[in-house]
């Protein structure tokens, strides 16, 4: 419509300043740290070069919490993108009765925080008397240390954000489930189309850029929300089992006080999200269907 | 279209398993809030309190500054929310209105922020708090939150809606453009704006690692990192008290949806349909 001219840059002038001061220039500032051995209090730092780089790439500790991001990922995925997309495409195209009531309740989880949901699962799962364990005694199990024990526990955290984020991710592809068009489907049964055939051959690609978008926060997010009952209930134990990538940044700034591995770390966090934030886009322009 | 009735069922007995799972968690805190602690340990499947008690949050309220707390995370999410709005508004804003090269770009990098994970963010953050003064104060919460990418993009979406045509109109009887978005543009996406505000605000409410950093003074804390300190006693000997607070927390955000749902869920899956 209008040229931009001196008046209209006041209206981006707070956004821009805040995105630049706060979100651009910190990555900047890790870049500079990250070449650095400083312990956030002494006042000199010493310039190491590439060494942080270095150290992190030589110690298994990246290789075990790269193994655990990728572990959180299965999980999250599971919980938070195959569950909620077939739920979805049932309340969408297969349920006739109680959708709405269905959404609404599906959707509470979302709005607890995750550090109520995080001293609800602590007891939940507590090994000594919890809920989960009272199940597991009624089958005749055991239960495990659902938060102390390897593996298990990226299982245990990964439950509590697939617990919290399922309901909200669903009414987010629910929403392109019902914008695929009656008719086409309609048209499919009068020709006898099985439900997978539709689902195949016309719910998959009509519903493919958001499925990609939940695909991406369900990645990006939920290794972010893992952190919270990370710090709340393991701090990254036991022997770094539950710390993911996102985490150790974290851990490294504020608990170890070395600033110079944090910044590195993330840098390279930051390094692998854009490549797969680059991907997605790719995959996106080349197979994806964008409804309009 | 005709019923399956098998086919129905089956969708049924999937999703009352879902809600069973989903609510369950929930029950469970309101449950145990008012349950003694020696009825949490010996019915922790029974829902029901078998007799009900509000000693737990008796004891919330007389052990711990619970107002403050609530204060303080009050504070902070209204002020983030005033403030995200107002920015979210003024660009997205500028966005629909202006034309100019590299507007993509613009935009591009603004929504980029939302992908960028917040730990990346954390330490040069702090950093600069702690420099300028205000570590330990809710304004160095608040602070990093004044603008919001989602927001913008969400924003964009709702005005990008208004008839091109409205516009135009106006502006040709010689509007401007702050009287074209207080007058014209505002009242018609105020639906928008008050959804937007919710999320906004249950965010920030529910926020726990940013202010972890900052707020290291009881005093200062938010209801989130209250929650922390019952998590020390691992021993099992807070569970009630610990419930009772959660349930405190978790109100503001359930009441709201209880009156906005239609709203919040609106905006919600607006903001799934156009990645």
């Amino acid at each position: 419509m209008n040229r931009l001219s001196g008046k209209g840059y006041a209206f981006f002038l707070p956004s821009v300043l805040i995105f630049f001061v706060f979100y651009y220039w910190p990555l900047l500032v890790n870049l500079g740290l990250s070449f650095f051995s400083w312990n956030m209090v002494s006042a000199k730092a010493k310039f190491v070069g590439i060494s942080n780089y270095i150290a992190i790439i030589q110690s298994p500790e990246f290789y075990q919490v790269v193994g655990n991001t990728i572990l959180f990922i299965v999980f999250l995925l599971v919980f938070n993108f195959i569950l909620p997309y077939f739920y979805s495409y049932m309340m969408a195209h297969m349920l006739k009765y109680g959708k709405t009531i269905y959404r609404s309740l599906l959707f509470l989880p979302s709005l607890l925080s995750l550090a109520v949901a995080s001293i609800i699962f602590l007891w939940i799962y507590n090994p000594m008397a919890g809920p989960v364990n009272e199940i597991v005694k009624m089958v005749g199990g055991t239960s495990p240390r659902w938060f102390k024990e390897p593996y298990i526990v990226l299982f245990s955290i990964s439950s509590i954000i697939g617990w919290k984020v399922f309901g909200y991710n669903m009414i987010l592809l629910l929403a392109a489930m019902v914008s695929v068009p009656r008719e086409i489907i309609e048209a499919a049964r009068l020709e006898n189309a099985s439900d997978w055939i539709i689902f195949k051959k016309i719910i998959l690609p009509q519903t493919s850029s958001s499925a990609m978008y939940v695909f991406v926060i369900t990645v990006v997010f939920g290794l972010q929300y893992v952190m919270v009952p990370v710090n709340m209930l393991t701090q990254g134990g036991p022997d770094q089992g539950s710390a993911n990538l996102v985490y150790v940044i974290y851990q490294y700034a504020f608990v170890f006080y070395q600033t110079g591995k944090s910044a590195a770390y993330a840098m390279i966090t930051m390094m692998l999200f854009t490549l797969f934030l680059g991907w997605r886009s790719r995959v996106a322009d080349k197979k994806v269907y964008y409804e309009n | 279209m005709k019923i399956n009735i098998k086919k129905e069922l089956i969708c049924h007995i999937f999703l009352i398993a879902a809600v069973i799972i989903s609510l369950w968690p929930v029950v469970f805190m309101l449950s145990a809030s008012f349950k003694e602690l020696n009825q949490i340990f010996q019915s922790p499947l029974n829902p029901l309190p078998s007799s009900p008690t509000l000693e737990n949050y008796m004891t919330v309220l007389g052990r711990f500054p619970i107002f403050d707390f609530i204060w303080n995370t009050f504070f902070i999410a209204f002020f983030v929310t005033f403030f995200k709005l107002t920015t979210s508004l003024l660009a997205g804003f500028a966005f629909v209105y202006y034309r100019f090269k590299g507007k993509e770009l613009l935009f591009n990098s603004m929504l980029m922020t939302f992908f960028i994970p917040v730990t990346v963010l954390i330490m040069p953050n702090y950093l600069l708090i702690s420099h300028v003064g205000l570590l330990n104060t809710p304004y160095g919460v608040m602070l990093t939150e004044l603008a919001d990418g989602m927001g913008i993009f969400l924003m964009r979406q709702a005005m990008r809606s208004i008839p091109k045509a409205l516009l135009e109109s106006a502006v040709l009887e010689g509007a401007g453009p702050i009287y074209l978005l207080r007058s014209v543009v505002f009242p018609l996406v105020r639906p928008s704006v008050i959804a937007i505000g919710i999320m906004f605000f249950i965010n920030s409410w529910n926020e726990y690692f940013w202010p972890l950093l900052i707020l290291k003074d009881k005093s200062q804390y938010t209801l989130s990192l209250a929650l922390q300190m019952f998590i020390s006693a691992e021993g099992g000997s807070e569970w009630g008290i610990a419930m009772a607070v959660a349930v405190l927390t978790s109100l503001p955000p359930l009441i709201l949806y209880l009156f906005f749902q239609k709203f919040i869920l609106n905006t919600f899956m607006q903001a799934g349909v156009k990645g």
